[in-house]
């Protein structure tokens, strides 16, 4: 029996109907998946990842010119007494990973049904969930114009259900402001890792500007572009009042079909651009359609684009 | 083009409320539909490229508001019904009579005539037109309406359930007259007569029946009036001996053979005489039957073919009589002792005669009932309700004051009945009265409600009327001095005063006929009586108006008239020569007009256009809904 199996079997924390965010398969395998990193980040505690640095590490990596202040013990006397130059032994070290998905929860997020904020919150789970096993600490926030929740970093699976409870109390409301929030979160964490932005990317300001904040800070961030398809269309023709769900901002236009064309082109276009500028940055950019099957997004399509391995 | 449905103010009334609601519903500003989006930034950049409001939207919009308008007066005008007047036809009012008098009954032709008449009838009335509309009414002695006035054909039809001939003679008068108030004011009006045509002329006190205009269909049905029936039938006690009776009847054919038949006669239902006929083709028999008794209440007359079989009017071949009750009347003769009287009361054996002397007299009165008492000169106080007859009475209890003196006969001559009210029940059977001869009269003054029966050229001879409830005849002289009892007429004169006192009527009506009013005597204080056939039935309850239940008869048979504690067997007959000839006649005319044969209503095609405006109407549904699903008009 599972972790999470013995949990549920004496703690049900969900409310009816929510609590199938994870059935018991899809987190079994998600248990063989760890996150992974382009780059190797110092940290704490010993992990799964490798970092260069004098340390308790067992397997020598490098060396690296003596400073002042470095622990005498790692200097390599043999090559001091070959050549007279001080240099520190480096070992490679095994060090946890810090993971922030940092989940949008605009107003725009809880459009056309709970489809989309719902797919988001689990694609935020089983990323959170990933990296738990991997001995790495997640850390969740909930974001809009500005950061609303947060969950202070967790490490271990035993972590999940509390990423769960902040999953489930996570709402959407108010207009999307990713620069904002990532200044913020940058502001508030010291550490540096992975930040995985889970969102639907409409913010009026430019997801660009919040992407790079996050660059700049020396996170590392990817993006997981939360969409639906449904939103190509509105269904609806004629005279209407088209109104947008954040701002509150209202227009009247006699819809065509010819017109709803011309906007779907243009949404196509405004994807490109979103995987245009993710590929010139090197950020990882992966779509999640809320209609495409889950466990496929997680587990292949993740691996796909290098999340997973 | 003509409107049948609502009228045309209607029609442009509703077309301007309803289309002036259009209008301004689409003179106001459109209320746009919400629809959220999720990021309205990129709706901009497609919006930017077309303005809102452009010319082919707003010609969209005015092509649905015509679309609408022409919506609303489609469906506006097939409320109107509209037709082309040219294909419009006008509807008939029609009044079919249906014979329903007994010579309906007759068997001629398979199933009976009224089977035939009923089947007649609702052809006519499936054959009515889409505008004609028929009232059904059923013509005997009287006419009963069966439907109203109506297009209804279904409730046509089943009112035809209500149609049965009745044993009644039928008032072709009344019931032109009937249908002529029924159409008055309509226009193509008709009349349709069904039955067997044997109708006498339209003819009523107010004169000759008019057609004014109206058109008389006649369907005449029925093959033949091959019939034998008893026209006349009565029975009457004999007045001095009230068991026995005479039957009196009278047998005709109108049969196209000789007819042999046999007669029965009936006595409270057990055959007591059998008597065969022989008719000749159109003769009529009349037969009394004198001297018969064995029947206490009723008597009944049958009549039948020797070899069995029947002749094509079985109602006319029964009769019925009924007999007047026997009772016995107890009879008070005051005075000295009269043999002449005495004799004449002795001839009715229902008399229960006693004398008293004057002295004697009241205190017999007192203890004694009595139904009448006769005073023979001097008089006493009669109790109330109690028949007196007064031989020349004298004294404080005469009932008419009389004068003192007598008027005398003239020298050599006699005084006798110079005037006498035959009519009267007293005076019935009293012919030989103008032969009696009377010495002397005392005079007596009649007051105005008093009916002077017999009358001499001295003064009144016989004065009948009534007092403290009860009626009395007085005599104006002394039988003993005249030739009177010498007369036959005098003991029935003596007999029919018992009779009358007693309530027994010499205008007994032994039967009644049907299709007449009958007015049946009913004990006082009755307010209604109930009449059910002798042989089971439904009862009737009657009105009684005057002291008399009245009942329009329209049943042939015995009868049991119930009127409070009083049960009272009455007998009604066709007796009607008329009916009895039951052949038919092919032909009708009135006023002058002989009657055409019904023709169908003119159905043709109905050139509806309301249909025609609808289909189009949901054709432009259909249009719209189509430009609409596919982005056309949006």
């Amino acid at each position: 029996m599972g972790l999470l199996e013995m949990f549920r079997a004496r703690v049900s924390l969900a409310p009816p109907g929510e609590d199938d965010l994870f059935d018991d398969d899809f987190q079994r395998r998600l248990e063989y998946l760890s996150v992974a990193s382009r780059r190797l980040f110092a940290g704490r505690l010993r992990a799964e990842r490798k970092t260069r640095r004098s340390g308790s590490g067992i397997e020598f990596a490098d060396h690296r010119e003596y400073h002042p202040g470095d622990d005498f013990r790692y200097l390599d006397w043999n090559v001091y007494g070959r050549s007279e130059r001080l240099l520190v032994k480096l070992f490679e070290e095994e060090e946890d990973l810090a993971i922030y998905v940092l989940l949008d929860c605009s107003g725009s997020m809880g459009h056309g049904g709970p489809e989309k904020f719902r797919h988001a919150r689990r694609l935020a789970a089983a990323l959170a969930y990933v990296g738990l096993s991997n001995l790495d600490r997640v850390a969740l926030l909930a974001w809009s114009s500005r950061v609303t929740r947060r969950m202070p970093p967790a490490r271990g699976k035993g972590r999940i259900f509390k990423i769960f409870e902040f999953l489930r109390g996570a709402e959407t409301d108010g207009e999307t402001a990713l620069a904002d929030a990532a200044r913020t979160f940058a502001a508030e964490n010291k550490r540096r890792g992975v930040a995985i932005v889970v969102s639907d990317l409409y913010d009026p300001a430019g997801f660009e500007r919040g992407i790079n904040a996050i660059r700049y800070q020396r996170f590392e961030p990817m993006v997981v572009h939360v969409t639906d398809p449904r939103e190509a269309d509105p269904g609806a023709r004629g005279d209407i009042l088209l109104v947008d769900v954040e701002s509150g901002e209202s227009r009247e236009v006699t819809l065509t079909s010819a017109m709803v064309a011309r906007y779907r082109e243009a949404h196509a276009r405004w994807r490109d651009e979103i995987d245009g500028f993710c590929k010139s940055r090197q950020v990882p950019y992966v779509t999640a359609e809320v209609t495409g099957p889950f466990e496929d997004q997680v587990l292949n399509l993740f691996r796909r684009v290098g999340l997973v391995r | 083009m003509e409107f049948l449905g609502l009228a045309q103010s209607q029609l442009l009334t509703l077309l301007a409320a309803f289309g002036a609601g259009v209008v301004v519903l689409y003179i106001l500003k459109l209320r746009r539909r919400r629809v959220p989006v999720p990021f309205a930034r990129l709706w901009a950049r497609v919006l930017v490229e077309r303005p809102t409001t452009t010319l082919f939207a707003r010609l969209k919009r005015w092509l649905s508001l015509l679309l609408q308008l022409l919506l609303l007066a489609l469906l506006v005008g097939a409320l109107g019904d509209p037709r082309l007047r040219g294909a419009s036809r006008p509807g008939r009012s029609v009044v079919l009579l249906l014979d329903g008098s007994a010579s309906m009954k007759a068997t001629d032709v398979p199933g009976g005539r009224a089977r035939i008449a009923r089947d007649i009838a609702r052809r006519i009335v499936r054959e009515l037109g889409p505008n004609d509309r028929l009232l059904l009414a059923q013509m005997d002695a009287e006419v009963t309406a069966l439907s109203p006035m109506t297009d209804d054909a279904g409730a046509l039809e089943q009112s035809l359930a209500g149609y049965e001939p009745r044993d009644t003679g039928a008032d072709f008068a009344h019931a032109l007259r009937f249908a002529q108030d029924a159409l008055r004011g309509m226009d193509h009006r008709e009349i349709i007569v069904v039955g067997d045509g044997a109708y006498d002329p339209p003819q009523d006190a107010l004169g000759a029946v008019r057609l004014e205009g109206t058109a008389l269909r006649f369907e005449a049905l029925g093959r033949r009036g091959r019939n034998v029936g008893i026209t006349a039938f009565a029975v009457r006690r004999y007045p001095l001996d009230k068991s026995r009776y005479e039957v009196m009847l009278e047998v005709r054919s109108w049969s196209d053979r000789r007819e042999v038949l046999d007669l029965t006669l009936l006595a409270d239902g057990a055959p007591v005489e059998v008597t065969r006929l022989q008719l000749d083709p159109g003769a009529t028999v009349q037969r009394v039957l004198p001297d018969q008794s064995g029947a206490n209440e009723a008597l009944e007359a049958r009549l039948a073919r020797a070899d069995g079989s029947h002749d094509d009017l079985p109602a006319d071949d029964r009769a019925y009589a009924t007999l007047p009750e026997r009772r016995r009347a107890r009879i008070l003769a005051v005075g000295e002792g009269n043999r002449y009287l005495e004799a004449a009361l002795l001839l009715d054996e229902y008399l229960d005669v006693q004398e008293a002397s004057l002295a004697e007299a009241p205190q017999r009165l007192r203890s004694e009932r009595f139904d009448v008492v006769i005073f023979d000169g001097a008089t006493l106080p009669v109790p109330s309700g109690v028949g007196a007859l007064y031989l020349r009475p004298e004294g404080e209890a005469s009932p008419r004051e009389p004068e003192p003196a007598f008027a005398f006969a003239p020298r050599g001559g006699a005084l006798g009945f110079s005037q006498v009210q035959q009519r009267h029940p007293m005076m019935r059977w009293t012919r030989d009265l103008e032969g009696a001869h009377i010495g002397r009269i005392r005079r007596y003054h009649p007051r105005p409600e008093d009916q002077v029966l017999g009358s001499s050229e001295a003064g009144p001879l016989v004065i009948a009327g009534e007092r403290s409830g009860g009626r009395f005849v007085l005599l104006s002289f002394d039988v003993r001095e005249s030739d009177l009892p010498l007369l036959v007429s005098w003991p029935v004169l003596v007999i029919n005063a018992m009779d009358w006192f007693t309530g027994e009527d010499a205008n007994y009506l032994s039967s009644f006929r049907t299709g007449e009013v009958w007015r049946i005597p009913v004990p006082a204080g009755v307010e209604h009586a109930t009449l059910t056939p002798a042989n089971g039935g439904p009862a009737l309850t009657l009105p009684v108006v005057e002291g008399r239940a009245v009942v329009r008869g329209t049943r042939a048979g015995l009868f049991r008239l119930r009127a409070g504690p009083d049960t009272t067997l009455l007998a009604g007959n066709l007796s009607d020569p008329s009916e009895s000839q039951c052949a038919p006649r092919p032909t009708l005319t009135v006023d002058g007009v002989r009657a055409t044969r019904p023709t169908p209503g003119r159905a043709g095609v109905r050139r509806e256009l309301w249909g025609y405006l609808v289909l189009l109407a949901l054709g432009i549904l259909f249009l719209e809904w189509i430009t609409w699903h596919r982005r056309v008009t949006v």
